[in-house]
């Protein structure tokens, strides 16, 4: 299990050095690896999994994302646009070059608020969805037609990969190669990445 | 905390324990082999069918609604219904993928994909009958969009179902979308590091964004998937909420009614899985996939048939009940002299025939396993949701306040082509998506394999899973993991 002291994987690479890169065969060889290599002070550059592997997170000393605060932001946001767009609309006419007329429908007051709710909500959700997404994909610069940051053999198939930066403080290879060994990786092999 | 999957349960991936291998290469193996002369009997008559449907479309079009068998009593007919229909058949796709993954039933991940993909496809269907019973479509902008406008501004009404409608099926569309291509990039990668032709590499590297299975990717991923499901979850919920609405807001005997936004979500979810049934029975078979889209993954659905089922039933019966305790004249005659015994009284038995009676067939555990009793129930089913709503809509209109009014709807060649438009285009559409993109999500089918593996090891000592397992031969165990996480649940 990695130490609460280790220092957590650093995405951050220097140099044009290739990774060097352990393929396992199973979640869990890669799991005790990860932790062991972290624990001992090795450089984790990241790991490649076909499938999200639980528990890797805590042994890669990654944080919990920040995703669902922005998410409660957007939908904040979304929540506020329909409130506007609604109030704006069949009440107060407040934008200035949008003004309208606002019309009595079935002698309904113009802030018939429980009549809004729907849209309300469904905004709220619109907004949320769209935007949490597009934030994921732009954060993790997975948009069209980008090419993969790095391509390591079959970790979207059957392998499990942990890649170590040789270019980072404290890699050392002759030990990243023993603990490799020591956690049964079925190959070693170094590989280019961005 | 110890594997929770019980060893009373089945697997839910057959054959033993497969190596992950064996996943991708049996998920993928449709999009790599020729398609075969079944796919084509299939997909030949489908695409006639859409085209023909759409064409009809055009003239309808160029003619105007005239040209449908609609009259001044009976102003919804087909057109409303195939919406209807259609939008209850996508409920199930979220269903399957947003309330089953909140709800941690891992069963879903045989089918969640292509029940999503159904979705999608059912809420075009759907989306289209509004669309085109407007007879000119191109001024609807100015009546369902809060567009600003030249005349005044005149803006659009926010206290109408109608307007609700086009904000919800609109929202459910894109969210509907983005969930179903979110939960394929990974699957899309599997594909564009697998394929040797140099087109294919090129376009799944387009479509699958980069994705390098990097675990940085993978934690955000699973925050993001979740949070689309929290989300897609009551959505779908409300759209089908907002849909009875557009009935239960007005004051027709026959739609004005409390009950209609569970009857109709119950209506909905029994009439999608129903759907994903039909191609799901098909879609094992034919794509060998049996293994994979297990005999007790038909079993729970059509478990949810049969409880779904008996909700309609249910509020049928309620509804009867309220049509004689209200001592309301205009709802007895609805219920009792014209639903029940009236001109239509054929489609309200046909319904009740096929969406009540006809399910109970599932009580018998052989029944639900029994692959031929499956896809003719589904098809039951499919005909009595879509008679439900033709009897919801037509027999409330048809014998309005005023007698001499009173008359009798029958659709026209036009109205029958479009729906078979749509359904041309369903399965055309459904069928090129089983020949394109994995039809299972092949990370979610290794996920749960993976657990069922580790369990089998971990099996009589809880919470010590080893590293063993096919592909990791000759490794020496260790210790494991925080078990919270590795041991996820």
């Amino acid at each position: 299990m990695a130490s609460a002291h280790a220092a957590p994987a650093s995405e951050a690479t220097n140099g044009n050095k290739p990774f060097l890169v352990a393929l396992f065969g199973d979640e869990h060889a890669l799991i005790e690896a990860t932790s062991a290599a972290r624990t001992g002070g090795l450089p984790i550059h990241d790991c490649y999994t076909p499938y999200p592997v639980h528990g890797l997170d805590a042994a890669m000393g990654l944080k919990r994302s920040w995703l669902p605060y922005i998410a409660f932001c957007y939908g904040t946001f979304g929540l506020l646009l329909a409130i506007s767009l609604q109030v704006h609309t069949q009440y107060v006419d407040f934008v200035p070059l949008w003004k309208g007329w606002p019309i009595i429908i079935g002698g309904k007051p113009f802030l018939s608020w429980p009549a809004f709710v729907p849209v309300f909500f469904e905004l709220t959700v619109l907004c949320t969805g769209h935007l949490t997404v597009l934030t994921y994909l732009i954060y993790r610069r997975l948009l069209p037609g980008m090419k993969p940051k790095i391509s390591v053999p079959g970790v979207t198939d059957d392998k499990f990969a942990l890649a170590l930066d040789p270019a980072a403080v404290g890699f050392d290879e002759g030990r990243a190669r023993a603990l490799f060994a020591d956690h049964g990786a079925v190959e070693v092999l170094t590989v280019e990445g961005r | 905390m110890s594997a929770t999957v019980s060893h009373l349960r089945e697997p839910l991936v057959m054959g033993g324990k497969p190596r992950l291998a064996d996943i991708t290469n049996a998920i993928v193996a449709p999009m790599e082999n020729k398609p075969s002369g079944l796919w084509w009997a299939a997909f030949i008559p489908a695409v006639t069918l859409f085209v023909a449907g759409f064409t009809t479309i055009g003239y309808q079009i160029s003619e105007g609604i005239g040209t449908w068998g609609l009259n001044k009593t009976v102003g919804w007919g087909w057109d409303i219904t195939n919406f209807v229909w259609w939008v209850g058949i996508g409920h199930a796709g979220t269903a399957i993928s947003a309330i089953l993954f909140l709800f941690r039933q891992k069963w879903r991940t045989a089918i969640n994909r292509s029940a999503e993909a159904m979705t999608i496809l059912a809420v075009i269907c759907a989306a289209l009958f509004p669309f085109i019973h407007m007879g000119r479509p191109w001024f609807g902008w100015w009546w369902f969009a809060p567009l600003p406008n030249m005349r005044g501004p005149l803006w659009v009404n926010f206290r109408s179902p109608l307007l609700w409608d086009f904000f919800a099926i609109s929202t459910y569309f894109s969210i509907s979308c983005v969930f179903w291509y979110f939960g394929l990039l990974p699957d899309l990668a599997t594909f564009r590091d697998r394929t040797k032709k140099k087109l294919q590499k090129q376009i799944y590297g387009i479509l699958s964004f980069g994705w390098t299975g990097s675990n940085r990717d993978w934690s955000h991923y699973e925050i993001v998937y979740t949070i689309l499901a929290a989300l897609a979850a009551p959505l779908v919920l409300s759209v089908h909420t907002i849909v009875s609405m557009d009935f239960a807001t007005s004051v027709i005997p026959g739609w004005h009614t409390t009950i209609f936004p569970p009857y109709f979500v119950a209506g909905a979810l029994f009439s999608g899985f129903a759907m994903v049934l039909t191609l799901l029975v098909i879609a094992r078979k034919t794509q060998k996939l049996e293994h994979i889209i297990a005999e007790s993954h038909v079993d729970n659905m059509a478990k949810v048939v049969l409880a779904t089922g008996m909700l309609v039933g249910l509020a049928y019966s309620t509804e009867f009940l309220i049509g004689w305790y209200s001592g309301s004249n205009y709802e007895g005659f609805i219920f009792f002299s014209n639903r029940a015994v009236g001109p239509y009284a054929w489609a309200y038995w046909t319904m009740i025939s096929c969406n009540v009676i006809s399910p109970q067939i599932f009580w018998w555990a052989p029944m639900r396993r029994n692959m031929v009793v499956v896809f003719i129930m589904s098809i039951f089913v499919n005909i009595g949701m879509w008679f439900e709503r033709f009897v919801i809509i037509v027999t409330s209109l048809h014998r309005d306040y005023l007698p001499s009014s009173w008359s009798m709807y029958s659709p026209t060649w036009v109205e029958i082509l479009e729906f078979g438009g749509t359904l041309g285009f369903f399965f055309t559409a459904y069928l090129l998506f089983v020949r394109f993109l994995p039809t299972v999500s092949i990370a979610e089918v290794k996920m749960v394999s993976a657990w069922a593996q580790r369990d089998s090891h971990g099996h009589g000592s809880h919470g010590h899973a080893t590293a063993s397992g096919p592909g990791a031969m000759g490794l020496h165990p260790t210790p494991a993991a925080p078990k919270e996480e590795v041991l996820h649940g």
